[in-house]
């Protein structure tokens, strides 16, 4: 946690909110100094911030391989390991391996997606954090982190562009 | 007042209001309200449970006590003897029930993620509840796979796991594709249940105290909502939204190669695949219908959340998923019947005029007369207690379609000195306890986990708007991706 | 059916059904329908007696059946008696389906073998056989005094929840095989008889090995009167079935 406090400040609806973002870019605060926490997910477009970048996807890619090696594994190395005959089909048939790489590479994209969200956004996490309840009541919140002599003047921005509120950051148990 | 079609040329504002008023009551996502009055409405649905719903969940767990610890114990304890099954039958009412619950499974998936795939908006405050849905039969599906084994305790040898005995399972078999599949799909599908989920855990996190309080803190894993964390829930949402199609397709495909591989008259029909997709389509949005009007009726808040256009809506989809079906079938009958090899022949003639012939002909008249004679009417489709009804006997069908196709398929067979009647003994307790147990799981789920997804509803209303086109006004819909 | 060379030559490679060595040749023209086939396999192999009720239902547990194929109108009515067991087939159609390789092809022996320990009863290798030939055990069932003295030590009993079917007498074969080994030599064509054949009074079964030209077996399998059960299936079975005369061959 830095030093400085971080402020809160709560808008009621997306228009304000946008306006907000521009007048603190406007005072210098650039976007990697302002984070947006809200109840419904607001677009980077919607605010005219920066791309937001997740590597949910890349891994989904990973864990697509990884579950096609382990379909490999089971289709063609367990007959390897135990070579037993059924039926008139060949040791490694063609057919039924099909679909147990498919299941499995299947199995890898889900498990890596949803395992990617939480390496992502680090979950769990039950640190105290920033945050106020009001947020999952639909406010939308910019957190702005600006030296501590600009503060006032963020504040007076902030009101002016419609916030709810503008106050210390608190770091609360969630 | 009814709307009628009026000329563009009247401009009453009088009329205008109402046309807008109409549409407000009619459509969810065009009447708004602020989101911690949502809040607070899917809250209190979940607390204050009243006396009369405790009964009925002692009811259910009495039912579940009964059918699925008493009478499958008995089974275990005493072999197959009990249930139905004999020679040349060897699969009968597990098995039937087995496809059934998978079926009903599918429900959840097409609803959340198929109707995502294609905007259909009117999904938003009922995916979780059809969610819960796939979860909870899926359990069901995962007892009946159990009870229909002759040695249940040693099920743990179909999965591959290294071991001592150095032996691995049998990936010829279309039983093991249908282990690998439905786990997938059951591990899918908690999943994307879990994934959404996350938001409404933090609002009821923040919402609640006590007991309510600590058990949501931990679950919603310290979500708080910034763009970071929405990006990724997001993503992952797209991707799981795609992705699990191909898997729900793939689980019932590989259901039907159960029967489909097998050297059967009647069996080896190469339409299986896709006709075992439909139909667990047909029985699923039915069972989301039926699930939404009990929710409806019987949860708090509920009748903002569930209109009669959620109804209307669904009921097209029972009315195109049925001629679907109903063409799968006749693909099915038609070329058995055409060019029938003598087995086939005695087979279907045994299933339209053998001793159960009456549930062939029971299957036909739920799967398809009843949908086709009622869904095409407006009223209807938007009247709960008639979805019900007819979300209930389509269900019977299909159950009965899945009856004819496993154990009175099995009993004609290419030599006839062996063929055998069917009498289902223990499976029916067992099924009555499955069904307690689906009931009484979705009951206390009702209790704990938020039923709306109240983020994705508000999203929704975010994005509909009624805009003037000339002088009437329209609904529009913005994509907000 | 003549051979017609305008057919090209051709063989499914990618199906690899093997060539049996083990078979039987049952003649059907001196076959009586006495059952005493079916008595002395269900002393053999310890088949356990499941009651009147339960045999009833469809749940007896022998491994040979007398199929009754009756011909024409009274009083010129014909039967044809056809002892129906496992037919051990080259390409059967129960071992691929078996999730846990209960139902797998010996590669000595090259027969159908299950194996009775691996088992957990999912019954998809019984949906699967053409032939209707395995039998499942429902229950536990008891074998009152002094019934449990007629048990064959040579054969493992079998539990509920368990598939179990005809196994050529492997039993014998293993038997037969161990002796002739221990005095240096092959077995004699004859020498190792399944229970069924013993017993027959007819000498209806023959048993031998058919990977031999010059075994009986063999032999009476290459007359014109052989035909196998469900051909066209393509499983390969073991079994010739020997009927012709004044009969309408059957299917």
């Amino acid at each position: 946690m830095t030093e400085k406090n971080m402020l809160l400040a709560l808008f009621e609806e997306v228009n304000r909110t946008a306006l907000a973002v521009d007048k603190l870019r406007a005072l210098g605060i650039d976007n990697e100094h302002v984070n947006v926490i809200s109840g419904t997910p607001i677009t980077e477009a919607m605010l005219g911030r920066p791309h937001q970048w997740t590597n949910v996807p890349r891994l989904a890619m990973g864990g697509a391989l990884g579950g096609m090696l382990v379909g490999i594994l089971l289709a063609f190395g367990t007959p390897a390991l135990y070579p037993v005959y059924v039926g008139g089909q060949p040791l490694f048939p063609v057919p039924p391996s099909i679909v147990v790489l498919f299941e499995m590479t299947m199995l890898g994209i889900m498990l890596s997606t949803f395992l990617g969200v939480f390496l992502d956004a680090r979950f769990p996490s039950y640190s105290p954090k920033v945050y106020v309840p009001e947020i999952s009541d639909g406010y939308i919140a910019l957190l702005i982190d600006c030296p501590a002599e600009m503060e006032d003047e963020v504040k007076k921005v902030m009101t002016e562009a419609g916030a709810e509120s503008v106050k210390y950051a608190e770091v609360q148990p969630l | 007042m009814s709307v009628m079609a009026k000329p563009l040329a009247h401009a009453h504002g009088h009329e205008e209001h109402d046309h807008e008023a109409e549409l407000r009551k009619e459509h969810l996502l065009l009447d708004p309200k602020p989101r911690g009055e949502m809040n607070a409405m899917v809250m209190d649905m979940m607390e204050g449970t009243s006396w009369k719903f405790w009964v009925i969940v002692a009811i259910l767990g009495a039912l579940v006590l009964w059918g699925l610890v008493y009478s499958w114990g008995m089974m275990i304890a005493n072999g197959l003897g009990l249930a139905g099954v004999n020679q040349p039958v060897y699969w009968g009412l597990f098995l039937v029930h087995t496809v059934f619950w998978i079926g009903i499974s599918h429900a959840g998936t097409f609803v959340s993620a198929l109707l995502r795939v294609f905007k259909a908006e009117f999904r938003r405050p009922f995916t979780r509840a059809a969610e819960l849905m796939t979860t909870f039969s899926l359990a069901q599906a995962a007892v009946m796979i159990f009870a229909h084994m002759g040695r249940v305790w040693l099920a743990y040898w179909m999965f591959p796991l290294p071991n001592q005995r150095q032996i691995w399972p049998n990936f010829h078999s279309p039983l093991m594709w249908d282990f690998l599949a439905i786990n997938t799909y059951l591990l899918s599908s908690t999943m994307y249940l879990f994934l959404p989920l996350i938001p409404d855990l933090a609002m009821a996190r923040d919402r609640s105290t006590g007991w309510r309080k600590k058990v949501y803190s931990v679950l919603a894993l310290g979500w708080r909502g910034t763009e970071g964390e929405w990006t990724h829930l997001r993503t992952a949402l797209n991707i799981f939204a795609f992705a699990i199609l191909p898997i729900m397709f793939s689980v019932h495909t590989i259901v039907s190669w159960d029967f489909a591989v097998a050297m059967r008259p009647g069996w080896s029909s190469t339409i299986f695949g896709p006709y075992f997709v439909v139909g667990a389509i047909h029985s699923g949005v039915a069972a989301v219908g039926m699930v939404l009007v009990v929710i409806r009726q019987f949860m708090k808040n509920m009748t903002y959340f569930i209109r009669p256009e959620h109804f209307d809506a669904l009921g097209k989809l029972m009315l195109i998923i049925s001629m679907a079906w109903a063409y799968f079938f006749f693909n099915d009958f038609m070329v058995q019947w055409y060019g029938g090899d003598k087995w086939t022949d005695e087979l279907l003639h045994f299933h339209e005029a053998g001793r159960w012939g009456w549930v062939w002909f029971m299957m036909l008249i739920c799967n398809v007369a009843v949908p086709w004679l009622t869904l095409w009417n407006k009223t209807i489709r938007r009247t709960p207690w008639a979805m019900f009804i007819i979300g209930l006997l389509i269900n019977v069908g299909m159950w009965a379609e899945r009856f004819i196709i496993i154990p009175v398929s099995l009993s004609i067979n290419r030599m006839p000195f062996r063929w055998g009647d069917y009498k289902p003994g223990v499976e029916v307790p067992i099924f009555i306890g499955s069904v307690a147990f689906f009931i009484l799981l979705y009951m206390l789920a009702s209790r704990i986990i938020p039923l709306v997804p109240v983020w994705e509803v508000q999203e929704g209303q975010m994005a509909h708007s009624i805009r003037k086109y000339g002088k009437e006004p329209v609904v529009t819909v913005s994509d907000l991706e | 059916m003549a051979k017609n060379h305008n057919i090209p030559e051709f063989k499914a490679e990618w199906k690899e059904g093997e060539e049996g060595k083990w078979g039987m040749a049952i003649d059907m023209d001196i076959c009586t329908g006495c059952n005493a086939c079916v008595a002395a396999c269900a002393m053999e192999n310890n088949i356990p007696f499941v009651g009147e009720e339960d045999s009833g239902y469809g749940r007896a547990m022998h491994w040979i059946r007398i199929e009754r194929l009756w011909e024409g109108e009274y009083p010129e009515v014909k039967t044809d008696f056809q002892p129906v067991m496992c037919q051990q087939c080259g390409s059967a159609p129960c071992e691929p389906v078996c999730p846990v390789f209960a139902s797998v092809h010996s590669q000595a022996e090259k027969l159908n073998v299950q194996v009775y320990n691996r088992c957990i009863g999912t019954r998809y290798c019984a949906n699967n056989c053409p032939y209707v030939a395995r039998a499942f055990n429902s229950r536990d069932y008891d074998r009152p005094e002094p019934l449990n003295n007629q048990l064959n030590p040579d054969v493992t009993v079998r539990r509920r929840g368990v598939m179990e079917k005809c196994t050529f007498c492997i039993q014998r074969i293993h038997k037969g095989q161990d002796q002739a080994k221990s005095e240096g030599r092959d077995v004699y064509d004859g020498e190792v008889q399944p229970a069924c054949a013993q017993a027959c009074p007819a000498d209806a079964i023959v048993f031998g090995r058919v990977d031999d030209p010059e075994s009986r077996v063999s032999k009476l399998a290459r007359q014109g009167r052989g035909y196998k059960l469900l051909e066209d299936l393509n499983t390969l079975p073991s079994v010739t079935y020997l009927k012709g005369g004044s009969h309408v061959r059957n299917g």
